[in-house]
């Protein structure tokens, strides 16, 4: 392994070198190359004269030295564009000028598709990329990055959590991971950021929302694995590149500004005031006397109907070797549930300032923002749904006014006076800043040094209040304030070098590049508990004297440091082959294992272009190893962990705080992704219809695993470390359609089509192949409930649950359970008539246990379809965004734990009911029926705004409309079929209808 | 298309600057750094810990809470064992399960995963409370090896900490004496259990599995060795094991030597129970009930405890879930000084019967749904005696087969012997966390391992008497339930120890020296999965092998019958 540390240095030397000679007299040819008709410079663009060649740069410009003097002709060549020729003399010692204008053929082809530490034109890339432009994404009220490409992107499943600025998942092809992150690598104008969802640190939503969506220029996602594998070892996941927006002409002065409502869709099923008098009267008449005789809808008291503003203001403008784009906005949005809010304020600064005739660029890009956040404390919708329908809200002559059970600590508490009395909010700082320079080497046309250097800090500020008049806390004799207080600062330096141009003597042009990151984040978390407050005046603003305290603060380092590599080469726009290497050094692994490789390699053979019907054909194959390192830092030293305060021992009269060393593997490492794929690249009738099919698997081998060890070799029965492998194996088709093409007010529609496909299966858990299984899925309702599994064969996360009977009825039979074969019998079965219940080689064992749970579907969807279509007709524009999911399940919590008589028996004070009671009439709750395992799909317009442009003093303005979520078709009896990744509707934050409208205008 | 003839240039010398300036950044960095590791700053590793003299003291006190909390975190946030509720996996409450809901003494109605096939003994290899059981008895086996290796004389020369060598030696015996209990624990649940000490390195292979019989010799001869160097009994060792605590392990051990290892050894049970009653250093406690109570520290009868306290020591298992678990139905939480009940375990009606009336030991049986405060309840049990039926509203006290169900609490009679209150009536320092300390041996025990040693080996069973109706007299507050010599038989004593040591974790062990507990002889209330109970298949005299284990460590073979 050590030979391979200076691969990235041998490849820097390979680029040093490969300067060409020239002999004899010779000149230089020049000049720029513009679509014709739009007149844009067409970067990448492939000219020759004679045997020397070089290609365009972002500005269409080209320069060709050396060229023996002569006559030649000068050829100009791009996929997507007719090439075009021109014949000029070159004198020695002379340069020549020679600009081209070429003839659009099939336009996308030539686009300039960002990926990693660089760029490509769309019609060469060899792997599986797509980027996603403004004017496809959804518009709304939008928080995070990551809604704009909800249902954009065919196998990418978006998640978000409902909140207002709520968190948002992506899982590109399925999570890839069990322990470790599946989050994608978000890397925002060339940096990287973090490991993890969005890097960085946050108060609880999510972590990119300091990125104002109005500043982003585009969203390019690197799907498969030899797109990503120049990330190396955070690649596994998949790469998110986000660019921001730049000045360009001008000076221009925009504003837009939205105001959205929103309001509640759905909400769980529970008994009515009448029906939960009718359950206590039969099954409890003991405690009929408790009940009142108000009838309250508590979730009414909860939720509202949020309201929302955004503005953006941006000043931009461009200079003859400068732009700049200056950006400021406010967004605040209200949850649909009171005590949620999210606000931002943002400021974006990019500017580009060239130098020396453009041969150096420096490009600043600064991006900060602070978010204030309120969440709804975490007992409101769980007691909202449990607090009995006929008891009221207000009590007078309760310590808080408000009316809640004396006894029982069990008992739900009134979630209106936790609303008003408890607070639950956040702060978040975060900036992020990178200055990029690339110089263009003026003695070596096409080599170009780019150096960046970036930080990205963040500060974020989290408190919990729960005052000690509250119910909850005067049975515990508590009274809780809570502070975590984190600050981070990641620093990034890359320098990398890049040589284009074409080769002397072989046919194609070459893209070669190499460098060196060096990364480093610093972490300081600050956490601050304390029970038995002396006083709550001063609610969450400050630190009281109080019972018990306890406090840590924990500092975390982190280190990682690459080499690079990369070889395009692309003969005549009909092969391509793509390769890269990075090698990683990173603090996560352990010592013997503090260097990783990761390589890739992909090809791609153009079968046919440019005709009037089949305008593009292209076969891509690919290969590469990628790496997951999102976990725990240190997890290689065996580290001692300090008791709190609560957990000493006592040693006569005096109490102990105890010291624990940690179970330790030091050869962990990162989990290792290899994924194939193997896709078309296909267009017809001149691009009008065009698409790609994908087809992959991706073997992840290593998973970091938290794992039983053998008793008597640890300091733990469980450690983590890599021990498991599982596939994700899917298809993804997409397909846009120029329905019709528009212009002159007449009606044009573009419509495009997704559909993926992605199964998972945990392969293993431990080399022996065993049929070991770890169970996960905690639930609410009873004490250590697990609903889901880890067990190969299955998918992760498999609800692992037993198989409900039914009477004939069809009413389901507590605690009836379908016995499973689980006993090896083979005398019985093997025999020539096998006994009744006999399954292959196994017969049920007579009773319903544990063995009798078995997976039973599991979250993720198994398909995903979604369509968007544009539409304008004159000044009038639509765009549409529908998503289907297929296959997803969803185990619902609510009707589960709550759905079953004993609620109104036990030693808590009756709670009110799920109506599925109603069905079931269980009195026991059966937390393992697959009864509560629902299909999830569904079929959502997630989207659809309606705008109207216009010209006002000489300026483009539109207005637009918005609605979210307009409609979902689901069979899920619960809140929303999207109910997070992991499956489990328990007490989820209900999901809204918005409503936006706003205006767009420039001066 | 346009064409001339022009020159792009540029001052030369600019140009150069910057491409050299732009390369020589560049080599910088490249060579910059290139090592990614970084060293913990936050965080204390086995590189510096002993370099702090508290560390040793705060070691040891790990392993001692080892029995009683379950992390680093009260009452429960950051565990030291996986794949169990955190609170379901503390020692000794995973102990007193796999002692106590199997026999004859407790039925628990939650349905927590395990828990429910303990109650009828038909768990297998995959039973969750037992696996985790197992994982607790090596993880204090580790983490006393891994104390032993880091204090040894040289590392506290080394450390320059040898002026706290004699403390450190102390502590060491301490430490051996906690692994000498779990192995003690081990052997007695599991049978044949791999031999791990502090001269095996940590992380190699799975160890093998050794004879029952040799973890008995090593623990025997671990407690003889140590004996000498443990903390003298007084205040500064409440909480810690002293020669005594040994001295009870060791008549434990020998009084069960017979099922362990084939060889009887009564006259060692005798004379190390004699040791402890001749010490001298504690007696009966006056009130029985005293030994059970939020101030049980003052009690001068506890020879070994895993102390508790609702401020500093916190905890869901121990005498959290004793005292919660064991309130419920009407019973009111205040009564126990506590937030509230859990309704978990009560008796079965065999050792309800036990009790017989002026027994003061069954006073606290609370079998009735009506009663309003706890001394009615008292009232009630006692009323029992004369047949009242009509407050029997649960459980047919004259069928064997009576409790009706495991899952509902109503159906058995409680018996909340242990309470977060005082013994003179005042509350526990906090509601949801108890300061009642969990006795792992006290003085009564003693008695009654010297008398089953005297009778099982016909010696010295005039003082055997003497110890029993000790013991009786305290119950009965008087002379009333003495007993005669004919009447000291083996059946009595265990009845007695029935009576005496109900829920104090030690059932399961009795029933099978005495060759009950899988029998079919003697059944009790759901004993086999059956409501009036049925023998248990063969083989449940000990407790499984975890089957994940089995997978993790090949050299180890499964116990017969699972």
């Amino acid at each position: 392994m050590r030979r391979l540390r200076h691969i990235g240095g041998a490849l820097l030397a390979l680029l040093w070198m490969t300067p060409l000679h020239a002999q004899g007299p010779t000149g230089t040819v020049s000049g720029r190359v513009t679509d014709q008709g739009t007149q844009a410079p067409l970067a990448g663009v492939t000219v020759t004269a004679g045997s020397r060649g070089a290609r365009t740069s972002a500005d269409g410009r080209y320069t060709i030295s050396g060229v023996p003097s002569g006559a030649f002709e000068v050829r100009a060549r791009i996929i997507g564009y007719a090439p075009a020729t021109h014949s000029t003399t070159v004198v020695g010692g002379q340069t020549v000028v020679v600009d081209l204008a070429l003839a659009p053929q099939a336009v996308k082809l030539a686009e300039v598709v960002v990926t990693g530490y660089g760029e490509q034109r769309a019609g060469d890339i060899t792997g599986a990329v797509k980027q996603i432009a403004p004017e496809e994404f959804n518009a709304g009220r939008v928080v995070s990055p990551g809604e704009l490409i909800l249902a954009k992107v065919a196998g990418a499943q978006v998640v978000d959590n409902n909140e207002p600025g709520g968190s948002v998942s992506i899982r590109i092809r399925g999570a890839t991971s069990i322990t470790a992150s599946s989050e994608p690598l978000y890397v925002i104008d060339g940096q990287p950021v973090g490991t993890g969802a969005g890097g960085g640190i946050n108060a609880g939503r999510d972590p990119l929302n300091f990125l104002n969506p109005n500043d982003i220029e585009s969203i390019t996602v690197l799907k498969d694995a030899s797109a990503a594998a120049i990330y190396g070892s955070n690649a596994a996941n998949g790469v998110v590149l986000i660019q921001t927006k730049t000045g360009r002409g001008g000076p221009l002065i925009e504003y837009r500004g939205s105001v959205s409502a929103s309001s509640v869709t759905r909400l769980p099923s529970l008994l009515n005031p009448q029906q939960f008098r009718e359950a206590v009267a039969q099954y409890a008449p003991a405690r009929v006397s408790l009940l009142s005789d108000s009838s309250t809808d508590w979730f009414g008291q909860i939720d509202r109907t949020g309201l929302g503003q955004e503005h953006n203001l941006v000043v931009s403008g461009m200079g003859e070797n400068s732009s700049y784009r200056l950006s400021v906005g406010y967004l605040k949005q209200d949850g649909i549930i009171r005590g949620s809010t999210t606000e931002r304020v943002s400021l974006g600064a990019n500017f580009d300032q060239r130098f020396f005739h453009d041969d150096l660029d420096i490009k600043l890009s600064l991006k900060g923002a602070r978010g204030g956040d309120e969440f709804t404390p975490t007992d409101v919708l769980g007691n909202a749904a449990a607090m009995a329908p006929t008891q009221p809200v207000l009590d007078p002559t309760s310590g808080t006014g408000y009316w809640d059970w004396t006894t029982s600590n069990a008992s739900p508490s009134n979630p209106v006076a936790s609303l008003n009395l408890a607070t639950n909010r956040g702060v978040t700082y975060r900036s992020l800043g990178n200055l990029q320079a690339q110089y263009a080497f003026p003695f070596l046309t096409g080599l170009k040094a780019n150096v960046n250097a970036g930080y990205d800090i963040g500060k974020a500020d989290r408190r919990f209040f729960f005052p000690s008049n509250l119910a909850a806390q005067v049975r515990q004799g508590h009274g809780q304030f809570q502070l975590t207080n984190s600050t981070q600062a990641n620093s990034v330096v890359e320098t990398y070098l890049n040589y284009a141009s074409t080769v002397g003597g072989l046919p194609g042009s070459i893209d070669l590049t190499g460098g060196y990151s060096y990364t480093q984040q610093h972490d300081d978390r600050l956490f601050y508990d304390e029970r038995g407050l002396s006083s709550n005046l001063l609610g969450d603003n400050a630190i009281v004297p109080a019972d018990n305290v306890s406090s840590n603060d924990y500092i975390t380092d982190y280190r990682l440091i690459s080499f690079f590599g990369r070889v395009n080469y692309n003969i005549n726009d009909r092969y391509m082959f793509a390769a890269s290497l990075r090698r990683d050094g990173s603090s996560r692994f352990g010592a013997n294992h503090a260097w990783g490789v990761f390589p890739s390699a992909a090809v791609a053979w153009r079968l046919a272009s440019g005709g009037s019907k089949v305008s593009d054909l292209k076969l891509r194959a690919s290969w590469a190893k990628t790496g997951n390192q999102a976990f725990g830092d240190y997890l290689q030293y065996s580290t001692y962990t300090y008791s709190d305060p609560l957990t000493q021992y006592q040693f006569g009269t005096q109490f102990i705080n105890t010291i624990r060393p940690s179970a330790v593997d030091p050869d962990i490492h990162w989990e290792e992704t290899q994924a194939y794929n193997v896709g078309l690249d296909y267009g017809f009738l001149n691009q009008r219809l065009s698409g790609t099919i994908d087809w992959y698997v991706k073997n992840t081998d290593d998973l970091i695993f938290y794992v039983p060890v053998a008793a008597g070799t640890n300091l733990s029965n469980y450690v983590t470390t890599n021990i498991a492998s599982m596939r994700n194996r899917g298809i993804e088709v997409s397909l846009s359609a120029v329905v019709k093409q528009g212009g002159r007010g007449g009606l044009g529609w573009t419509a495009d089509f997704n559909a993926s496909h992605n199964g998972n299966e945990l392969i293993s858990i431990n080399p022996s192949k065993s049929v070991k299984q770890v169970l996960t899925g905690s639930i609410s309702g009873g004490v250590g409930n697990l609903v889901q599994v880890l067990k190969p064969g299955s998918p992760i996360n498999s609800f692992f649950v037993y198989q409900q009977k039914y009477d004939d009825a069809g009413k389901p039979i507590e605690g009836g359970y379908v016995d499973q074969p689980t006993v090896l019998d083979s005398v019985a079965c093997g025999s020539a008539t096998p006994a009744a219940g006999c399954v292959g080689l196994y017969r049920p064992d007579g009773v319903i246990n544990d063995s009798d749970r078995r997976p039973y579907h599991d979250p993720a969807p198994k398909w995903i379809f979604s369509h968007s279509s544009y539409l304008t007709l004159g000044k009038a524009d639509l765009s549409i965004t529908l998503r289907a999911y297929l296959g997803n399940y969803v185990y619902n919590n609510v009707a589960s734990s709550l759905g079953a008589y004993q609620n109104l028996t036990g030693s808590a004070m009756p709670s009110n009911l799920q109506a599925s009671v109603l069905e079931t009439g269980f009195v026991v709750p059966q937390y393992y029926s697959d009864y509560f395992v629902e299909d999830g799909s569904f079929l959502r317009l997630d989207n659809i705004t309606l705008g109207y442009a216009f010209n006002y003093g000489g300026r483009p303005w539109r207005v637009f409309g918005t609605v979210q979520n307009a409609f979902t078709l689901t069979g899920y009896s619960g809140v929303d079929p999207t109910a997070g990744l992991n499956g489990i509707d328990n007490n989820i934050y209900p999901r809204s209808r918005t409503f936006t409208g706003g205006l767009s205008v420039q001066f | 298309m346009r064409i001339n003839h022009s020159r792009r240039d540029g001052p030369m010398s600019t140009r150069t600057w910057s491409g050299l300036a732009a390369a020589a950044l560049l080599g910088l960095a490249a060579v910059g750094c290139t090592d990614p590791m970084v060293a913990p700053k936050s965080t204390v590793t086995t590189a510096n810990i002993f370099t702090d003299k508290a560390a040793y003291q705060q070691f040891l006190a790990k392993i001692y809470a080892g029995l009683i909390v379950t992390g680093q975190r009260g009452p429960d946030g950051n565990a030291d064992i996986g794949g169990i509720d955190e609170g379901f996996g503390e020692y000794l409450r995973l102990y007193w399960y796999l002692q106590e809901v199997p026999t004859d003494e407790a039925l628990i109605g939650w349905n927590d995963p395990g828990l429910p096939d303990l109650n009828t003994g038909l768990w297998g290899a995959d039973n969750s409370m037992v696996n985790a059981m197992y994982y607790r008895v090596f993880y204090q086996v580790m983490l006393v090896n891994e104390f032993l290796r880091q204090t040894v004389d040289d590392s506290l020369a080394a450390r320059g900490q040898s002026d706290i060598k004699d403390q450190v030696h102390q502590y060491r015996a301490e430490a051996r004496f906690l692994r000498a209990l779990s192995y003690a624990h081990g052997l007695d649940l599991f049978g044949d259990i791999p031999l791990v000490t502090e001269t095996d390195p940590l992380g190699a292979t799975p160890p093998k599995q050794v004879a029952r019989d040799s973890i008995f010799k090593y623990v025997v001869s671990e407690l003889n060795d140590i004996k000498g160097s443990l903390p003298a009994v007084g205040p500064s060792a409440y909480g810690r094991a002293t020669e005594s605590a040994a001295n009870m392990l060791l008549a434990e051990l020998y009084l069960n030597a017979g099922v362990y290892t084939g060889t009887d050894h009564w006259a060692d049970a005798l004379a190390a129970a004699q040791t402890v009653i001749g010490s001298g250093s504690f007696s009966l406690s006056p009130s029985f009930h005293s030994n059970f109570t939020a101030d049980n520290n003052l009690s001068p009868e506890l020879i070994y405890v895993a102390p508790q306290d609702g401020n500093h020591t916190q905890t869901w298992g121990g005498m959290t879930f004793l005292v919660h678990a064991g309130c419920g139905g009407s019973m009111l939480a205040s009564w126990f000084g506590m937030d509230y009940c859990w309704g978990g375990y009560r008796m079965t009606q065999q050792a309800y019967r036990l009790f017989g009336t002026g027994d003061s030991r069954g006073a606290f049986i609370y079998d009735s749904l009506t009663a309003v405060d706890s001394t009615t309840a008292r009232r009630q049990r006692d009323s029992l005696a004369t047949s009242d039926t009509t407050k029997w509203t649960k459980i047919d006290k004259t069928r064997s087969d009576s409790a009706g169900s495991v899952g509902s609490f109503d159906q058995g009679p409680a018996n909340p012997k242990f309470t977060n209150m005082t013994s003179t009536g005042g509350r526990g320092a906090q509601l949801g966390m108890v300061d009642t300390d969990f006795p792992i041996f006290r003085l009564g025990e003693a008695y009654l391992i010297y008398a089953e040693a005297a009778v099982r080996s016909g010696t010295n069973r005039a003082q055997a008497l003497t110890y029993v109706n000790l013991l009786r007299e305290r119950a009965y507050g008087g002379a009333a339930g003495d007993i005669t010599d004919p009447q000291l038989t083996l059946d009595f004593l265990l009845s007695e120890r029935g009576r005496e040591l109900l829920f104090e974790a030690k059932r399961r062990t009795d029933l099978i020296r005495y060759g009950l507990f899988q029998s079919g002889t003697y059944v009790w209330a759901w004993k086999g999965g059956v409501a009036g109970g049925t023998a248990l298949t063969a083989g449940r005299d000990l407790y499984p092998i975890p089957a994940n284990e089995l997978i993790a460590n090949p050299n180890l073979k499964q116990n017969p019958g699972y």
